[in-house]
């Protein structure tokens, strides 16, 4: 049994920025902090932060989702994705977006792949959002690749066609077989 | 939000709007097109919802020790409560310039997106059956109808409609009957007239 999986399904983050919107509960933001705060730093080095802008940009990202928390609606989006979406617009307006030469990200390398693909996932986080995570695990590498490169890495597909000297129309068919390999197993994406 | 738009950005613009990718200018004019349109929204919500499991999935770098204690203090002196910052127009956070006329029957105002790679973004106010001048982009045009409508060889564009042209096609809108067209515009490298009067008038023409 995978501690990993075992934490994320008692990890409730929409329950938690509920909590904060209702009642300014820092205690729940601190849970947020601790789970979310490490991964966007990670997002935002690969963004192309250095490591302590990448945590300053993690700590807006945190500031941002106390001041919104009112904003966020369950029904419309996951707590991830909302969470992204607010990770996003930080890196967008705060980071002054250079176009990243290939050779910078080949550099960095590409983070560890971690093993996706466990059966203890599938069962264990049924939760929606979960099975979007369990889907994504089941993408083929290539896909996955191009997937994380365009929006956890942040990079334009023209990039990412430079980065794995792939042709454009490439990079392109990946992503849109991705998509509709999610759409179809997952129905509506939420 | 209504859903009347029926021209809409392409999958790839949609994507490249939810993962942060796109310049300033361009993801202003989509983000206009987003805020009216329910059914990009909902795809844009799709996109964000990869990178939300993608995010959850990302291998966790180690914090400073006292990260967590500087941001319980930065929530503590904030002065702002939660839920006090409110969705606001895409566009609150830029100055517009005043309207200036810039040919006949057709205004112009500045929009203060930083110019960047000869990128502009600006709003076009036409007087309904204005004929623009035919043209050719050297770059990108991407509008976003805000109000009225206009014409041209690809169909109706109507209010939330989003025309998407570069460089291989040619333009010769007409704005439809009725209440002047408002749209706002992400153009590089400006427009090539393609009459000869045209090209005759292009430096008065500041587009």
């Amino acid at each position: 049994m995978n501690v990993y999986c075992t934490a994320m399904v008692e990890f409730d983050p929409a329950r938690l920025i509920t909590r904060i919107a209702a009642t300014q509960d820092r205690g729940a933001f601190a849970e947020l902090f601790m789970h979310y705060a490490p991964r966007l730093k990670a997002m935002m080095m690969r963004r192309g932060a250095n490591t302590d802008r990448a945590e300053d940009l993690a700590q807006e990202t945190l500031l941002r989702i106390w001041r919104k928390a009112a904003q966020f609606d369950p029904g419309r989006a996951s707590a991830s994705a909302w969470v992204y979406s607010i990770a996003r617009n930080v890196s967008v307006d705060l980071m002054r977006r250079e176009t990243r030469a290939a050779a910078w990200l080949k550099e960095q390398g590409e983070p560890e792949e971690e093993d996706l693909d466990e059966p203890e996932l599938h069962l264990l986080v049924a939760e929606r959002e979960g099975l979007v995570r369990a889907t994504i695990a089941t993408l083929p590498h290539e896909q996955l690749r191009v997937i994380r490169l365009s929006f956890f890495d942040g990079l334009a597909h023209s990039e990412i066609a430079d980065l794995l000297e792939i042709p454009l129309g490439t990079v392109k068919s990946r992503i849109r077989l991705a998509l509709q390999r999610l759409r179809d197993r997952l129905g509506e994406l939420k | 939000m209504t859903n009347a738009a029926t021209h809409h950005p392409t999958d790839e613009t949609l994507a490249g709007y939810a993962a942060g990718t796109l310049d300033e200018a361009r993801r202003l004019v989509v983000s206009m097109h987003v805020a009216r349109c329910a059914a990009c929204d909902l795809q844009v919500a799709r996109y964000e919802a990869v990178g939300g499991a993608l995010l959850e999935l990302a291998t966790a770098v180690p914090l400073r020790s006292d990260a967590l204690e500087n941001a319980l203090r930065q929530i503590g002196d904030d002065t702002v409560p939660p839920g006090a910052s409110s969705e606001r127009d895409p566009l609150d956070r830029y100055e517009l310039g005043p309207w200036r006329w810039v040919g006949p029957g057709v205004h112009q105002r500045s929009v203060s997106v930083p110019e960047a790679d000869g990128i502009k973004v600006f709003m076009l106010k036409a007087a309904p059956g204005t004929k623009l001048p035919h043209h050719k982009h050297i770059g990108y045009e991407w509008t976003c109808v805000l109000e009225g409508a206009f014409e041209h060889q690809f169909g109706r564009f109507g209010p939330g409609d989003f025309d998407e042209a570069d460089e291989t096609m040619e333009h010769k809108p007409t704005v439809c009957e009725g209440v002047p067209c408002i749209c706002i515009v992400a153009l590089q490298g400006g427009i090539r007239l393609q009459s000869r009067l045209g090209r005759l008038l292009q430096p008065l023409i500041r587009l």
